[in-house]
């Protein structure tokens, strides 16, 4: 590289420092081979930030339990707190190669704080592997820049995906089964409200029938949700349809506080959690929501039940007390890159790593029948629903039977006792769409 | 020694020491480090504009972030929708901070103190909202924008760049404040009227360094950007961010233009060195009741802490004599 | 209309207790407490603590957090304010920082994941054709009562006539006797536990989160910057404004722009009338 003085001194201070150890008896010569450094970035303390961080703990330590990795070495994992934030995300990133010098980075972060070390995962060339963030504008930057994000695989199904087959709810359950008509689309003014609610405007009324009586858009940081849920309920329509990720607690415990008189459904990010119950104080009953896989109320293969019970002994009533997807997605992440390393030699030659978790496949059965997939979409394979490639993106599935590959996402409602159920789609479902009990 | 007789001369060779020590600093420090220092660099560059704006006149600015912003994306969109080149979009990216800027003075010529930076609180509040909501598909919304091109990669010659403008722009409004319009800002900050009342014209030179803050706010916001290589309205409109700039100067001495310097040192690396020890949100904890303490205690901030020390030194040694 | 009428008197109400605490501080000891919202928070998550983690019942909770408040800002003029005393940039700064801190705080202690709480007084209350819930009807009331109480206390007692003076002249009532610690002490208790019983309130009616001091405190601004400094009344007046504003622009315009308006407004009124709609010198 450039810096050919600062790794001269270092190198003849390694050779000073390696002459003392062999003065001094030559005892460090015979330790353990190096241990793999695999680096953790994201948020510490939030759900999802500890959901990740315990799904790779967990598999490293089974790993290096079982004798260690690579010929026997033993993996070190090392964190870095990015407090959501973008140029935190930026510096941790920094640490975790500068400092650290990871191998191969495991990330909890969401849509900016990725895209901002985005730049920096291209400059160090270090393998990277996405749990949280869910944004097609990442992986399509995969597709058109394949050598320069080619060390970079997402996890969990790209929104889009999600969205695809949620239309598919719409048209099923919403519309055939519940007989809706007509919704009122209520969204908070991010990115990801905005795009959401895009999608339901151009995809889910026209494709499952039912028309948009109103839109509402309401200001992220919103207190007082009476007026927005008077004007859903005003505009006659069938149905509310709800898009939130930022402090989604609020309008779901306020329907059940104001006891609206229409249903809702959409997406609330809050309700991804097993301690969404907890946290809305019981208030959280009717909510439903699309949810990434593996969802709350999801029945688990066997593996992946043991992970699960594992998890729970080991965490008991720390919050989060059950993992949200991504805890799932980490671990089996963990297995799948280091599967890929085996084949590979490790991760370097890059290419090499890249090519071997292309090729990579994790089935999971449950009952003889798929259940969960981890593998990636290949450069210039093309998903048939949709027509397009989803590069690097996890290999989910759109339809029925959903042979695949795992679903992109399900469809879960929390009940008014507190129970939460898979509603869609079918294969998955262990419960079914109802609307609140003061609904007459 | 003996030769510096003026602080002023002792002041230029400060300067000069600092400069022969950056220089070779990279060579002697691993990667990490010489990325930490330019983030240090950038936030000292904007501690400098917040310093020139705010540091002497009493014009307490909380909308910083703005202006920055202002640079950031001015760049940021030329560059990403319109591919111009960096030579032309940064200039770009200037002209309309500084344009920017007349909107802090206009509010500037009827209040001052307190309410100014409310409005200039305001200011940031309002652009933070407007940029998601409006066109979210050309600033990106939420999310921003990712994959800017860059002036120079790599960690070395970007510690560079940033330090060559740091250090014409430090050195140049350290001088600056040691002519008379540095003493005529601090007049400001204490007795505007009677400053007015004594033939300057204060109109004009609120002007002036207004329109200096702006040209340095959007110089280093427009660098800024194209060395992380990506922007999102989290990142900069942020009353974090705010914090950060408002800590430095004021942790290490408003007016002073090297007190702001040091105290982005000495801000970035106490985090950066808290990190293998304690990864987690006690870090920031910590942090935060540092700052708190120091500033507390002392309110000029370290600079001034330093002048005691070296006041002391210098009674201890009858040799040297005290400025 | 009803609906309207209602949600933004109730919406205002709750607002103007909300910016209370902060009004009074800025009119008494000139400065601006940017910690405030810090108050508001603490008296949340205490609350929190007692009625929903230790199962206490609800009003003994509220009357604890709002004595923790109490302590809490006493704890903050003395420690840090009274250090830095006239020196009303460094107050500023300083209050931020400790804002920040007590959010790291926070984080740490009861994580940054959000919750929600139960309302302090279950049900909707329907008026006409409107509805709103009883917890925000009984927080507008209380900001009534709270407002009242304190309108009484300053008119009537020798310590509120002793707080008037210093907020119309510090060193003239130096001079006539009144001992400025002492009204600085109360001055800061009291805004103390307003904040607290608010913050109670903010976080029944939204949910608890280590961010939830930043919406208070860029409210308690806007109506101490519409309605001026030293003018309680004027407080209540701009709380009515800004919450009317509020509720037509939500319902009405469109949602979206809600901050937006109140940042606008923000800035028309500093820039036509910088001392606010009703400042003055004295409360």
């Amino acid at each position: 590289m450039k810096f050919s003085y600062g790794k001269g001194l270092k190198t003849v201070l390694g050779a000073v420092a390696a002459i003392f150890v062999f003065a001094s008896g030559g005892i460090a010569i015979a330790q353990d081979k190096d241990p793999i450094v695999v680096g953790y970035i994201g948020s510490f303390a939030s759900d999802t930030g500890l959901s990740t961080i315990r799904g790779a703990e967990i598999a490293i330590d089974e790993l290096n339990a079982a004798g260690g990795v690579l010929g026997g070495r033993q993996i070190k994992f090392v964190k870095a707190d990015t407090r959501e934030d973008v140029v935190e995300g930026v510096k941790a990133y920094e640490y975790l190669n500068d400092v650290e010098n990871a191998d191969f980075i495991i990330s909890g972060s969401i849509d900016d704080v990725s895209l901002g070390w985005l730049e920096r995962m291209a400059e160090y060339k270090t393998p990277t592997l996405d749990t949280w963030t869910s944004y097609v504008g990442i992986i399509d930057k995969v597709v058109q820049e394949y050598d320069k994000y080619k060390m970079y695989f997402m996890n969990i199904a790209c929104d889009e995906a999600l969205a695809t087959l949620y239309i598919d709810f719409g048209k099923d359950v919403l519309s055939e089964q519940m007989g809706y008509k007509s919704t009122v689309l209520m969204y908070e003014d991010t990115a990801f409200g905005v795009s959401i609610a895009g999608l339901v405007r151009d995809l889910l009324a026209p494709e499952a029938g039912i028309s948009i009586a109103d839109e509402i858009i309401y200001d992220a940081n919103t207190v007082d949700f009476a007026p927005l849920f008077n004007n859903a309920a005003d505009s006659g329509a069938d149905f509310i349809y709800l898009v939130s990720s930022v402090r989604s607690q609020v309008p779901a415990s306020q329907y059940v506080k104001l006891q609206v008189p229409i249903p809702m459904t959409g997406v609330n990010v809050a309700a991804f959690g097993q301690d969404f119950w907890n946290d809305t104080g019981g208030l959280g009953g009717g909510t439903s929501t699309l949810s990434p896989v593996p969802a709350v109320g999801m029945a688990l293969d066997d593996r992946t039940q043991a992970f699960i019970d594992k998890y729970k002994e080991r965490y008991g009533d720390e919050r989060p007390i059950y993992p949200h997807f991504n805890g799932f997605n980490a671990y089996y992440g963990i297995y799948t890159v280091f599967d890929a390393a085996e084949q590979a030699g490790g991760f370097e030659p890059l290419d090499d790593w890249v090519k071997a978790m292309e090729d990579g496949d994790l089935k999971l059965e449950k009952d003889g029948e798929l259940w969960f997939r981890y593998a990636f979409w290949k450069p210039g394979e093309i998903e048939p629903r949709t027509n397009r490639e989803y590069t690097h993106n996890i290999k989910f599935d759109l339809t029925e039977p959903f042979d695949d590959g795992s679903p992109a996402m399900v469809v879960v409602q929390w009940y008014e006792d507190g129970n939460v159920a898979v509603i869609y789609p079918e294969k998955f479902a262990n419960g079914t769409f109802r609307e609140p009990s003061w609904i007459q | 020694m003996s030769a510096l007789k003026t602080p002023l001369q002792r002041g230029i060779a400060a300067w000069l020491v600092f400069a022969i020590v950056m220089v070779v600093l990279p060579h002697l420090v691993g990667t990490g480090v010489t990325r930490s220092f330019v983030f240090a660099m950038y936030l000292a560059i904007f501690a400098i504009s917040w310093d020139v704006m705010s540091g002497r006149t009493g014009y307490i600015s909380f909308g910083h972030p703005f202006l920055i912003g202002i640079g950031g994306y001015t760049t940021a969109l030329l560059t990403y929708h319109l591919h111009w080149p960096l030579y032309f979009s940064i200039p770009t990216a200037v002209l309309m901070t500084m344009i920017g800027g007349t909107l802090f003075f206009f509010p500037a010529l009827r209040i001052r103190g307190t309410y100014f930076a409310l409005v200039t609180l305001a200011f940031m509040e309002l652009i933070y909202g407007l940029v998601q909501v409006i066109a979210p598909k050309v600033t990106g919304g939420t999310r921003g924008l990712s994959g800017l091109d860059s002036l120079v990669t790599g960690a070395i010659p970007n510690y560079y760049l940033a330090l060559v403008v740091l250090l014409i722009l430090g050195f140049s409004m350290w001088l600056l404040i040691r002519t008379h319009i540095g003493t005529a800002l601090s007049a400001i900050g204490m007795d505007e009227d009677a400053v007015r009342a004594s033939g300057i014209n204060v109109t004009k030179l609120k002007l002036f360094t207004f329109m200096l803050s702006a040209f340095t706010a959007g110089l280093g916001g427009a660098l800024y950007v194209h060395y992380l290589g990506s922007i999102a309205p989290r990142a900069l409109f942020d009353v974090g961010f705010l914090f950060q700039i408002l800590v430095a100067c004021l942790l290490g001495g408003a007016g002073t233009i090297t007190g702001p310097i040091a105290g982005a040192f000495f801000l970035t690396f106490l985090l950066e060195w808290l990190r293998p020890y304690i990864p987690g949100s006690e870090r920031f904890l910590i942090y935060g009741t540092f700052a708190l303490i120091l500033y507390v205690m002392q309110p000029n901030g370290l600079h001034e802490l330093i002048r005691l020390g070296i006041k002391r030194l210098g009674l201890l040694a009858p040799g040297r004599r005290a400025s | 209309m009803t609906q309207i009428l209602v949600q933004g008197l109730v919406l205002s109400g709750f607002y103007a207790l909300i910016a209370v605490g902060f009004t009074l501080i800025f009119s008494v000891g000139r400065v601006l407490n940017l910690a405030y919202g810090s108050f508001l928070m603490l008296g949340g998550y205490i609350y929190y603590q007692g009625a929903q983690v230790a199962g206490l019942p609800k009003f003994p909770s509220l009357i604890i957090a709002a004595i923790a408040g109490a302590v809490f800002g006493m704890l903050v003029y003395r420690i840090l304010v009274k250090r830095l005393s006239g020196n009303v940039v460094a107050v500023e700064i300083a209050t931020l920082i400790l804002a920040v801190v007590v959010q790291a705080a926070v984080i740490l202690i009861f994580s940054p994941s959000p919750k929600s709480m139960w309302p302090l007084v279950p049900g909707v209350l329907r008026i006409g054709d409107a509805s709103v819930t009883y917890n925000i009807f009984i927080a507008a009331v209380t900001s009534w009562v709270l407002l009242g109480g304190l309108f009484l206390f300053i008119g009537t007692t020798h310590m509120g006539r002793a707080i008037r003076a210093v907020s119309m002249d510090p060193k003239g009532a130096v001079i006539s006797g009144i001992d400025p610690e002492k009204v600085n002490i109360l001055t800061w208790a009291i805004s103390g536990s307003f904040g607290a019983i608010a913050g109670v309130f903010l976080a029944t009616y939204t949910q608890l989160d280590p961010n939830m001091w930043v919406t208070p405190l860029i409210i308690a601004v806007a109506v101490v910057i519409v309605g001026g400094i030293g003018s309680i009344l004027g407080s209540l007046v701009a709380a009515h404004i800004i919450g009317m504003l509020e509720t037509i622009t939500t319902s009405l315009i469109a949602a979206e722009l809600r901050g937006v308006a109140t940042m606008l407004i923000i800035i028309a009124v500093l820039l036509v009338a910088p001392r606010g709609l009703f400042g003055k010198s004295e409360l």
